[in-house]
């Protein structure tokens, strides 16, 4: 198999795969620079336009979720219990690895899913949802964070999905849905709700193949 | 850790992850994967970058100026506590969320003899679509062939262990659907410790146990 590649290389050394995968971003947006000095001095007036700008976008995440455990009050107190994380957390994050919006979004993920789950669960739970993201994101080279896409990107490509996948995509994300639940809702078979996934993902430029995942390690 | 591994959860396993919509069992077992897969770990942050988009992208909604200063006076009357850095407790190499799930139970897990090579120790989770457990295989223990009743996730934690179709080291995931027949074999060098998550059989009793109709479908919330 190694063998493969290296001939591979040799045939086309002007195409490596890996040249695809350009962007390792430099977080110079403006959240990003202002989750810094956050993390790094405390800065009132920093997590003061980051509450504004975020905020509402939090509300509006809370507000999308169609899960068990829905309660009325669920947004205003997503809203608080996400922003003091992002205050009391802000020191561990990395912008080389993430932009602001993205890990303030799996803040709020992490909060939504314990929230809906303390809410509708009579059993005692040992984890909570941050146990599941607990590993140290320091071990993992930067090289793997790069991608073919930068998050602007991404953005407008999200735009321009074909409706079906936009569709399943909020479902899943916005709506908190399991592909089962996406399939029984809106009545597709599970496959099809996979592959308008899948689609989707490769049409935003997410997924690495395996194979060249390999060689990012390596790098 | 940034072993190269050769079994992973599939994408839509990882996406359901990102998105936060896996069950709890198959999540732990997801996790315990990252814990050695750097590749995976960096795929799931990609994918995270859909979810915070769609995120980013969405109508905002008001919030009221009171919530804001609600946040600031938490934050100031130090109800906001810092978060206290735990020494690490558990077994070293393990994946955080098992040995907490380990250390912080009601009850220690307790390793039970299945057969001459093989032990295993149920973890509590909270939940009962599947049965967790840790199963250890002694160096070179064979176990008997055996079917699957329903899906099963393994993922390796420690050690290495070998079936008909492959050999699976520390933090390969591995699927097993039911009629899928295998024979698993400890690696000769060592014990091998596998986390493993088996869809339960389905009960079909309610709750004051009498039986339900078995025709009847039913819809787990």
């Amino acid at each position: 198999m190694k063998n493969q590649r290296a001939i591979v290389k040799k045939e086309q050394p002007n195409t490596p795969k890996v040249a695809v995968l350009k962007s390792t971003e430099k977080r110079n947006d403006l959240w990003s620079t202002l989750l810094v000095e956050v993390g790094s001095t405390q800065d009132r007036r920093a997590f003061a336009q980051l509450f504004e700008h975020f905020a509402p976008l939090l509300k509006s995440f809370a507000q999308a979720s169609r899960q068990d455990g829905w309660f009325p009050g669920l947004a205003e107190d997503l809203v608080q219990e996400v922003m003091i994380k992002v205050w009391q957390k802000a020191g561990g994050y990395d912008p080389r690895k993430a932009s602001a919006t993205t890990w303030i979004y799996t803040v709020a993920r992490n909060c939504r899913i314990d929230m809906l789950r303390r809410k509708c669960n009579t059993q005692h739970l040992p984890l909570e949802n941050e146990d599941f993201w607990h590993e140290p994101d320091e071990e993992t080279p930067v090289s793997l964070f790069r991608q073919k896409k930068t998050e602007e990107q991404v953005r407008k490509s999200l735009g321009q999905l074909p409706r079906e996948q936009d569709e399943i995509l909020r479902k899943v994300y916005l709506e908190g849905k399991s592909h089962a639940e996406a399939s029984n809702e809106l009545g597709l078979p599970l496959g099809t709700v996979k592959s308008r996934v899948r689609l989707g993902l490769q049409k935003l430029q997410i997924l690495v193949s395996p194979e060249f995942r390999e060689e990012l390690i390596n790098d | 850790m940034t072993n190269v591994l050769n079994h992973h959860p599939s994408i839509e396993m990882l996406v359901e992850f990102s998105a936060g919509t896996l069950d709890t069992a198959t999540s732990i077992c997801v996790a315990s994967h990252l814990h050695f897969c750097a590749s995976c770990r960096a795929e799931v942050a990609r994918l995270d970058q859909v979810g915070a988009q769609l995120m980013a992208i969405s109508s905002p909604e008001r919030v009221d100026d009171s919530i804001f200063e609600e946040v600031m006076r938490k934050i100031d009357e130090g109800h906001v506590e810092e978060p206290v850095i735990e020494p690490k407790k558990g077994i070293q190499g393990f994946p955080e969320l098992i040995n907490k799930l380990i250390h912080d139970a009601a009850e220690m897990p307790i390793w039970k003899r299945l057969s001459k090579s093989m032990e295993v120790a149920k973890l509590f989770t909270g939940q009962s679509k599947y049965e967790v457990a840790l199963h250890k295989i002694c160096a070179g223990g064979t176990t008997p062939q055996h079917d699957h009743r329903g899906t099963e996730y393994t993922v390796v934690l420690k050690g290495s262990f070998s079936d008909e179709k492959s050999v699976y080291t520390e933090g390969d995931f591995i699927v097993r659907e039911p009629g899928d027949v295998h024979q698993p074999m400890g690696a000769k060098n060592g014990e091998c410790i596998c986390l493993s998550a088996q869809e339960a059989p389905i009960k079909l009793t309610s709750p004051l146990g009498f039986f339900l109709n078995p025709w009847l479908r039913v819809n787990p919330a």
